[in-house]
């Protein structure tokens, strides 16, 4: 089809610009590696093979905005057959009588009808659904101007993304598809119109065929020459930008995903690098802890930058963002790549570092808004973690003494001190006990089978302690053989960890392993998160033996399994919505046992629209409950709590909720000690108090066994033996 | 310029205070101790000095109960440059008096130009510290300052009166001075630098001269606070509570 000229010049093309786009990946490749090391990745091929096929079944991106998703799936799979309909086109224009139209029928070399059939209506359909696909795209971003590709007022931007670079370069790809794919379903369209026929394997092609019946032998030479230039030369032409685009996350994407953390989402990477650990654990003195410039974060990170393409899905389930703040996790991904790209060259090719500090990438005020809630990681469709990015900085500042939140200070110095962040003498840690009808063990003193590690919250806390007591007595009345480390125990270090305090969390972690040495017990119970996640996650290298760790919703629910405890009082008067734990649920993926208690007590739960995986922050992880000033905004935990309302008592005729008395108490059921304080706060802040209740699971398991001390009724008085 | 900073190490308040059995002072087996509040804002103001002029501070206290080291080693991992302290067969409670004796001992050999300390400290209240290290010492002193510059043999100090008068003092170098609060609050001090310090700093030693006198003052009585009343809970609505408050307000002749 093509010309001698025309062939010459393609060929041509594709060696420079292709070679040009060569050296771009390559670039892309030196400037991914100059990060620091990373925890090595194991099985890689597997890996990559198994997110070669998430991806082809677009898994990733239906976490979130379903609609949206189908859309991109359009553009998806038609981008990825059009890797082979680029091939037979290059074919038809090389080889001279080479066609694919009519099941190939006319074509100059034999080929399988049936195949080419199928492979003309998968490329008809196909086009036409990612012409739609992006149409809508482009729509929804130009005209619509959809919030979500918005950031929040005061988050940092590199200076180009401020001046809306992200729409130039969206715009030139959304144009480029729109011609690569429409130029090569018009240029079929045209070969039916010069036979003068239509094909049933091309309907789209051949409806559209009709535009062009009238044109001259000539017109359809140079039609037909044109769009296949348009779609193939065009591609050529695009390759060295797709370098520097956004489109380049179909490429990274799915290595990303590939070659993501292998570690459990509750186990930081180390502070630093593992290649620095000289002898196990005596870092190097070259290598500082945590990120400070750009190329102090490692490689994951660097290549999470090229990831991106910027849909801020992020920014939908971040806390801080949804409150109006300056963090936006996207911002962080988009500022890191615009940085690189800005010295690209020196970068990929010189082997220049990048000396500007990461305040470039993330402002400080933002750094310390950080929930750590996991929530941006786990709707990543493309396996970014800026979340990491954020403790790296934090662990850094930490370091090198930048100025703290005077509340975080404060925390973290009695946390040193005292082991705890209330305050007080390790001597208090057991005094909540002191209300009980019983003695606890102390398991460095005694056997038990449990050991309750009980946490700071849990211990202290005016407001949770009666919820810990409670806890106690239900344990022993279903005879749970337990005890606690008492004063030897400490903060399990989980927050000060994601604080970015990477010593005191070490400090802690030792301290609480002394302590778990002496002890003599089989299995960890808590009722915190956030020290189940530490002790389950990241004690390994601090512990001689691992331990089972298990959340006392697990231990509830195998105690009525097993008949130690009965629903002697069911508790259908209830209507409840269960709120899941960022580091009991995301982080831990217990989502079960909670439900299932739930449902064995009788109660009637509602799920919130976010719940489980999507679960959302209460807002007081990551040292934010410990910041001495309270943000502008509504707080996540007042937004939990309007959502729950919205959920259990849905507005009937849109000027506020309305709770029929006989439907029964509205309940907002929590498992972690931090939640209790933070809901209970946030139905009083949104007034909202008589219209529901926050209450521990542990209050609803004593209220369904007829009262947690065995007294009360003479027939579960068998209970009660310990 | 040399800077040197007096601190003690005193009981810690994060736990309850329990008594001794021949109720005369804490049960010091059963306290913690912690470094002195005030002392944490003098070392502050030392690095902040030191940050500004140039210098060298040491950090120097009496290890009263052998636990010391932590403090020291935190201070180094602020920005101290030196740390020492003074032992013996020493046991709590040493007064200020003999605190203070040691100290200037101590301090005296090391030829400060600046002493700072703590303007006084939660264990005995008095205050006495500074003034007698600077009359051991014979050397001016200025008290309840709340910020500090130096240059050229003078230090500029800041002192803050009731009522939020402020004042300004010059003061000859070398001089001691008791510190209220530094002009930032104290910095942060990572673990991870505390634990480097207890591997890698020397702490100077300083024998304690046991025959030095004490105070002259004895504790008679040591006991806790005993409630004298509670308070009165007004019940009822907003109306109802506002009478009752009317009501007290005007039995007490107050309205």
């Amino acid at each position: 089809m093509l010309t001698s000229i025309e062939r010459v010049l393609f060929i041509l093309m594709a060696l420079a610009l292709g070679g040009l786009a060569g050296a771009g990946f390559y670039g892309i490749y030196r400037i991914v590696r100059s990060g620091r090391s990373a925890p090595p990745r194991q099985n890689v091929l597997s890996n990559l093979i198994r997110a070669a096929i998430d991806v082809l079944l677009q898994k990733p991106m239906f976490r979130s905005r379903p609609v949206l998703s189908t859309f991109h799936a359009f553009i998806f799979f038609g981008f990825s057959f059009y890797f082979l309909v680029n091939v037979t086109d290059v074919l038809e224009g090389f080889i001279p009588g080479f066609e694919l139209v009519y099941g190939g029928q006319n074509s100059s070399i034999s080929l399988p009808a049936g195949l080419v059939n199928l492979f003309n209506l998968t490329a008809d359909i196909l086009s036409v659904l990612t012409l739609l696909g992006m149409i809508v795209f482009l729509v929804r971003r130009f005209l619509a101007h959809d919030r979500r590709l918005k950031f929040n007022d005061g988050v940092l931007l590199n200076p180009k993304v401020a001046k809306g670079w992200i729409g130039y370069d969206s715009l030139i790809v959304g144009v480029f598809i729109l011609l690569h794919v429409g130029s090569r379903f018009l240029g079929q369209a045209l070969r039916l119109a010069e036979y003068g026929q239509s094909d049933p394997f091309m309907p789209f092609a051949s409806l559209t065929a009709n535009l062009f019946t009238g044109l001259s032998e000539g017109g359809f030479t140079a039609a037909i020459h044109t769009t296949w230039w348009l779609a193939l030369g065009l591609i050529l032409l695009f390759l060295p930008y797709f370098v520097r685009s956004k489109h380049i996350h179909l490429m990274i994407a799915p290595i990303n995903i590939g070659l993501g953390k292998q570690t459990p989402r509750g186990e930081l990477d180390p502070a630093t690098p593992p290649a620095a650990h000289t002898n196990g654990d005596e870092p190097a003195d070259d290598e500082d802890p945590g990120a400070r410039v750009l190329q102090d974060l490692s490689w994951p990170r660097m290549l999470d930058a090229y990831a991106c393409i910027m849909c801020n899905r992020c920014n939908d389930v971040c806390p801080a963002h949804s409150q109006g703040l300056v963090l936006s996790p996207a911002a962080v991904e988009v500022n890191k790549r615009y940085l690189i790209n800005e010295d690209f060259t020196a970068l990929a090719f010189k082997g220049d570092r990048i000396d500007k500090p990461l305040t470039d990438v993330i402002s400080p005020e933002a750094v310390w808004a950080c929930t750590t809630c996991y929530a941006c990681v786990r709707v990543c469709p493309v396996g970014n973690e800026p979340m990491a990015d954020i403790v790296d900085i934090r662990r850094r500042m930490i370091i090198e003494g930048d100025e703290l939140d005077s509340g975080i200070q404060t925390a973290l110095e009695s946390l040193a001190k005292n082991g705890n962040w209330f305050g007080k003498g390790s001597r208090g840690r057991s005094r909540w006990t002191k209300g009980l009808e019983f003695k606890v063990k102390d398991v460095t003193k005694e056997e038990a089978e449990y050991l309750w590690f009980v946490g700071d919250t849990a211990s202290f806390d005016a407001r949770v302690t009666p919820i810990t007591q409670t806890v106690a007595r239900v344990l022993k009345r279903a005879g749970v053989d337990f005890g606690i480390l008492g004063r030897l125990e400490r903060n399990s270090g989980n927050d000060v960890r994601r604080v970015g305090e990477e010593g005191l969390f070490e400090q802690l972690a030792e301290d609480n392993a002394a302590a778990l040495g002496k002890g003599q017990f089989q299995k960890i119970v808590t009722t915190d998160p956030h020290s189940l996640n530490a002790l389950r996650n990241e004690y390994g290298p601090f512990v001689e033996s691992q331990w089972p760790v298990l959340h006392y919703t697990n231990l509830l629910l195998d105690l009525f399994q097993s008949g130690k405890l009965n629903v002697t009082h069911p508790l259908s008067h209830y209507r409840v919505t269960y709120h899941d734990p960022c580091y009991l649920g995301r982080y831990n993926g217990e989502f079960s046992a909670p439900r299932q208690l739930l449902e064995l007590m009788g109660v009637e739960l509602t799920e919130m629209p976010r719940n489980c995986e999507n679960s959302y922050c209460c807002g007081a992880g990551g040292g934010q409950i410990w910041l001495g000033s309270t943000p502008a905004g509504e707080r996540p935990a007042e937004n939990r709590i309007r959502e729950a309302l919205a959920t259990l008592a849905p507005p009937s005729n849109g000027d506020g909720n309305v709770i029929e008395p006989d439907d029964g108490q509205l309940l907002f059921v929590v498992t972690c000690p931090k939640d209790v304080i933070m809901y209970t706060d946030a139905v009083k802040t949104t007034g909202n108090e008589g219209k529901i209740e926050v209450r521990d699971m542990i209050q609803l398991v004593e209220e369904a066994i007829g009262g947690a001390m065995p007294e009360p009724e003479p027939e579960t008085q068998s209970g009660g033996e310990a | 310029m040399n800077i040197v900073v007096a601190i003690k190490h005193v009981p810690s308040t994060a736990d309850e205070l329990e008594i001794n059995d021949e109720g005369v002072n804490l049960d010091f087996d059963e306290v913690d101790f912690t470094i002195n509040e005030f002392d944490e804002q003098a070392i502050e103001q030392a690095v902040l000095v030191k940050e500004a002029s140039g210098g060298e501070v040491t950090v120097i206290g009496v290890d009263v109960i052998e636990e010391l080291d932590g403090v020291l080693h935190t201070a180094l991992a602020k920005g101290a440059d030196k740390a020492a302290k003074i032992v013996g067969d020493l046991e709590p409670p040493i007064d200020s008096h003999t605190q203070a004796r040691w100290l200037a001992d101590a301090i005296g050999g090391l030829t400060p130009d600046l002493v700072l300390t703590g303007v006084q400290a939660v264990d005995d209240l008095d205050g006495q510290i500074g003034p007698m290290l600077a009359a051991y010492l014979d050397l001016p002193y200025v008290g309840v300052v709340t910020g500090l510059s130096v240059s050229d043999g003078t230090a500029t100090v800041h002192k803050e009166y009731a009522g939020g008068v402020m004042a300004e003092f010059e003061v000859n170098l070398p001089a001691v001075v008791g510190v209220q609060a530094a002009e930032k609050p104290p910095r942060y001090a990572p673990i991870s630098k505390i634990r480097q310090m207890a591997k890698s700093a020397d702490l100077e030693e300083y024998e304690a001269d046991e025959n030095v006198g004490d105070s002259g003052c004895e504790i008679r009585k040591m006991a806790k606070p005993v409630s004298a009343g509670h308070a009165e809970m007004l019940e009822g609505d907003a109306e109802e509570v506002a009478e009752k408050i009317i009501e007290i307000l005007e039995e007490r002749g107050l309205l």
